[in-house]
């Protein structure tokens, strides 16, 4: 039932409500203020603003291989630079981001990079090295499955299992509940059974289905038949 | 108008304030005067809202660049439509935009239970109060619209030309719909926390928003994937960017909380995992925010850095901290009877269903936060990029399409042995089909064959469910197939309407999985010469380049290639990409050159034209994808907005059971009934 209680509100009331109200929000609005004397933010850029800075990129160079043949064809070099983040804010790999747009200037350097060490004989795993080496693992686009990278790629899974171990206990308890019930409902049959017997019945269940379910029910029943 | 516009935004703050204030007291108190002055507030911070929002369209149309966000977004010579648009271009805007479509809700929410769930509404109108009043003072105090400039340039920056698109027109309104609209079951749930009145009452209101929620993801997802594809250029409609991630959680714990509310409507179960669902579809969507917002996660569509990120992480702890508060002491209340028959029933598959759509949610949640994480830890930058969101989200969501076929053809309560063998037989052989023809035609990733193995039998179950329907109707009302079928989807819409939502995500699974197959060619192309290549069906394509064209085109000049296209010899038309250098009204260039891409669609695939760049006056670089069964996405959100709108719809009074579909026969009336067919 409502607790509510129709009642005026005297001016008063009003102008205490009011001001109390002010109040919360003047105190709400103060640490804004104080934030505010912080030194201002960076111009603000629109959505989509991508902007690429030339520190982004390193050079990464080693002598060729005596006698050097390249190590991987044209597809294979795609494929490589597709598992290498670009470092421009595009999000895109190395591959896919100097295929797309000439205005970055930063997945064409590294391809360059990565043609001249193919070139000189380095494999895709030195190569990688040499790339970590002087990007660090942001240039992988996915974590190395290594060290504490390994909570990335295992903590999903983890916690799946965990969900399912969880679920696995929920669902026994409720089928412990389940037979609990029909323990008590077979002792319940048996009183009624009894009473049915000294001739009283209580028996008032009700019909709750659509004509839909009607009429599969009927369906199934007579594909049983 | 824009004076009254920037004073309203103040006014709507203090109303926001005034609500909040009086909806708890007078639900604390009992005073209904005070509860109904809340709810009078409340659509009252709604009218102000509209005025401050209206201000800020007059400002646009105007061209008042005294007012720093018109000045920043947009430019005299912007076509209007995105001069509409430019609304929701930039922070400032786009939180007015929020908190529009908030109090528009709460509006919606209040006077729709102006006479039901009266003992929560006081904390349901104030819960609301307290999130518009959060969103109103980020607005006002972190990121005004009307902020003024010291000086008025000549003409404004103008707006991103990426921005300038139909699909950045319609995707951010839909989602910012989908994301607020979490914000009414979220207070829901808190009042009825707050009044203990957790029975199932207050679950019909949440319901129905969680659909609205769902409806409007749903679209806005599809609609960002699609403007990534078509404007981005790269060829893709999902990276797994950290603001894609974003709006994909909150999806997921709706879509599991649809489910997973069947349980608690048909057994009075799950009530606290319900409430907990609830609850987290609203945080989400404010880590989402805050995500989006704050810069913390470098993302190609983020909003520039700024404070309002601190608004944001201090509110969402906040509302964890208080709704942990609150659920944790409601337990006691919470509690249900559960009972389960056996461990083989729809019952079971839904709780499945929920652990694998939270999983991928945790799985992306991670993917996404575990940079910061491993920054703070350890020291160092590292990308999660998309090979590892596939890694760990495909075999779910492999798993996730089984339970989408498995779910329904599992009786509640306790499924038999007869009933599994009749339900999966047909389901069973429709995806095994599938499987042979594949394998037959020369398909062998294994991915892709267990993704189509899979669909083939999720629809083998949605063919026999509405099959066994419409026979029944047909026996049991001598109607015709046509009758029977619409009669059928629409005295049970919530069902069947479920089915069709699950038709479309098997069509988003059948693209995702054709994507595996892609090719793609790079060529340097000279007016006159030409590249072939075969795309993932054997088909032999040339492209033969037109020459380039430059031209001015509103407000922009472009270069242009233009490819005649032929397909084993046969043509296919021609096929152009763009690079368009927009400039203001001054002639002056206005951001860095973008990219159009040409797409050649059809059923099969795309091919998809990408003007990298020109070489010189004669040569264009081009990057030529050919895209399997991209055009099933789009098929595939569009059958899933129809089955979402079918579930939506109200249902005539006459065909609601408060039993669904679990028909309940009274003893000695089973022959009756079964005769009745016959």
């Amino acid at each position: 039932m409502s607790r509510l209680q129709s009642a005026q509100s005297s001016r008063r009331d009003f102008l205490l409500r009011a001001g109390v109200t002010a109040v919360g929000v003047a105190g709400m609005a103060w640490p804004v203020t104080a934030q505010e004397a912080a030194p201002p933010a960076q111009p603000e850029a629109s959505t989509g603003a991508v902007t690429m800075s030339a520190d982004s990129y390193k050079p990464v160079s080693r002598p060729p291989k005596p006698g050097a043949k390249p190590s991987m064809d044209v597809r294979q070099v795609e494929a490589f630079e597709r598992n290498l983040a670009c470092p421009c804010p595009c999000t895109l790999d190395i591959y896919t981001c100097r295929t797309t747009d000439f205005q970055c200037g930063i997945s064409p350097a590294v391809h360059g990079d990565i043609q001249r060490l193919v070139d000189g004989g380095y494999t895709a795993d030195e190569i990688m090295e040499a790339l970590i080496g002087t990007y660090g693992d942001f240039i992988l686009n996915a974590p190395r499955k290594q060290g504490f990278n390994l909570l990335a790629w295992f903590a999903p899974f983890a916690g799946l299992a965990l969900g399912a171990v969880g679920i696995g206990v929920l669902l026994r308890s409720w089928r412990l509940n389940s037979r609990r019930a029909a323990e008590a409902q077979a002792l319940r049959d048996v009183a009624s059974a009894s009473a049915q017997a000294s001739g009283t019945s209580d028996a008032t269940a009700e019909l709750d289905a659509t004509p839909d379910e009607l009429a599969r029910l009927q369906a199934a029943l007579k594909d049983d038949r | 108008m824009i004076l009254v516009g920037e004073l309203s935004l103040w006014v709507a703050l203090l109303m926001a304030a005034w609500t909040t204030t009086v909806s708890f007291s007078g639900g604390l108190q009992g005073r209904a005067d005070l509860v109904k002055s809340g709810e009078r507030a409340m659509y009252a911070t709604f009218f102000f809202t509209l005025l401050a929002s209206i201000g800020l369209w007059v400002a646009l149309f105007t061209h008042d660049f005294s007012i720093k966000f018109v000045a920043s977004y947009t430019s005299a010579n912007l076509p209007k439509v995105y001069t509409f648009t430019a609304f929701w271009a930039g922070q400032a805007g786009s939180m007015l935009f929020w908190v529009l479509i908030l109090t528009l809700y709460s509006a919606i929410a209040v006077f729709a239970n102006r006479n039901s769930n009266r003992g929560m509404m006081p904390y349901v109108t104030g819960t609301l109060g307290v999130v518009s009043l959060f969103f109103l003072m980020t607005t006002a105090f972190g990121a005004n619209p009307y902020e003024r400039l010291d000086w008025v340039p000549i003409d404004g920056r103008g707006m991103n030309p990426q921005l300038q698109n139909p699909g950045m027109a319609a995707h951010p309104p839909m989602l910012y719909l989908g994301y607020i609209a979490t914000s009414v079951p979220f207070a829901f749930a808190v009042g009825a926390l707050i009044t203990r009145q957790l029975d199932a009452q207050w679950l019909g209101a949440v319901r129905r928003w969680a659909l609205v929620s769902w409806f409007f993801l749903t679209i806005g997802i599809v609609l960002g994937m699609w403007w990534a594809y078509v404007e981005l250029g790269w060829s893709g409609y999902w990276a797994w960017d950290a603001v894609e991630n974003s709006s994909f959680l909150p999806w997921l714990t709706v879509t599991a909380f649809l489910h997973s509310i069947m349980i608690q409507e048909k057994r009075g179960m799950l009530r606290k995992w319900n409430v907990t669902l609830v609850v987290l579809s609203f945080l989400l969507t404010i880590l989402g925010t805050f995500i989006t917002r704050s810069g913390i996660i470098e993302s190609v569509h983020a909003f520039a850095q700024s404070n309002v990120g601190n608004w944001f992480l201090g509110f969402l702890i906040a509302a964890t901290a208080l709704t942990a508060w609150l659920v944790s002491t409601r337990l006691n209340d919470l509690q249900a009877k559960a009972e389960l028959e056996s461990m083989v029933s729809r019952e079971a598959a839904f709780l499945y269903n929920n652990l694998v759509l939270i999983g991928i949610c945790f799985a992306t949640l991670w993917g996404t936060i575990f940079p910061i994480l491993s920054e703070w830890v350890k020291g160092d930058k590292i990308t999660v990029g998309p090979p590892f969101f596939n890694s760990v989200n495909a075999p779910l969501g492999l798993l996730l399409l089984a339970l989408t076929g498995i779910g329904p053809l599992i009786a509640w309560r306790k499924a038999s042995v007869g009933n599994l063998q009749r339900q999966f037989t047909w389901p069973v052989i429709a995806g095994v089909a599938t499987l042979v023809v594949l394998i037959a035609l020369g398909m062998r990733d294994p991915y892709a064959l267990v993704s189509y193995l899979l669909a083939g039998f999720v629809i083998g179950t949605i063919v026999q469910e509405f099959a066994k329907g419409i026979g029944a109707r047909r026996r049991m009302y001598d109607e015709g197939l046509a009758v029977a079928s619409v009669r059928l989807v629409a005295r049970n819409r919530r069902r069947y309407g479920g089915y069709i939502v699950h038709f479309g995500v098997v069509l988003l699974f059948c693209a995702f999985a054709g994507l595996m197959f892609k090719t793609d060619v790079t060529a340097m192309l000279k007016t006159g010469e030409k590249v072939t290549a075969k795309d993932p069906y054997g088909h032999e394509w040339t492209f033969t380049s037109q020459g380039l064209s430059s031209f001015e085109q509103l407000n922009r000049r472009v270069l242009s290639v233009t490819l005649d296209v032929t397909k084993d010899g046969k043509p296919m038309g021609l096929l152009s990409s763009e690079k368009r250098q927009h400039v203001n009204t001054q002639g002056e260039p206005t951001f860095e050159p973008s990219t159009e891409v040409g797409i050649l669609e059809s059923l099969q695939q795309d091919v998809y034209l990408v003007f990298t760049g020109a070489a010189d006056r004669e040569t264009a670089a081009v990057h030529i994808h050919f895209n399997p069964l991209v055009w099933w996405v789009w098929f595939g959100g569009i059958i899933m907005a129809i089955g979402g709108v079918i579930v939506m719809w109200p249902q005539a009074q006459r065909a609601e059971r408060e039993g669904g579909y679990v028909a309940q026969i009274p003893m000695g009336r089973e022959t009756e009934a079964a005769g009745a067919g016959a």
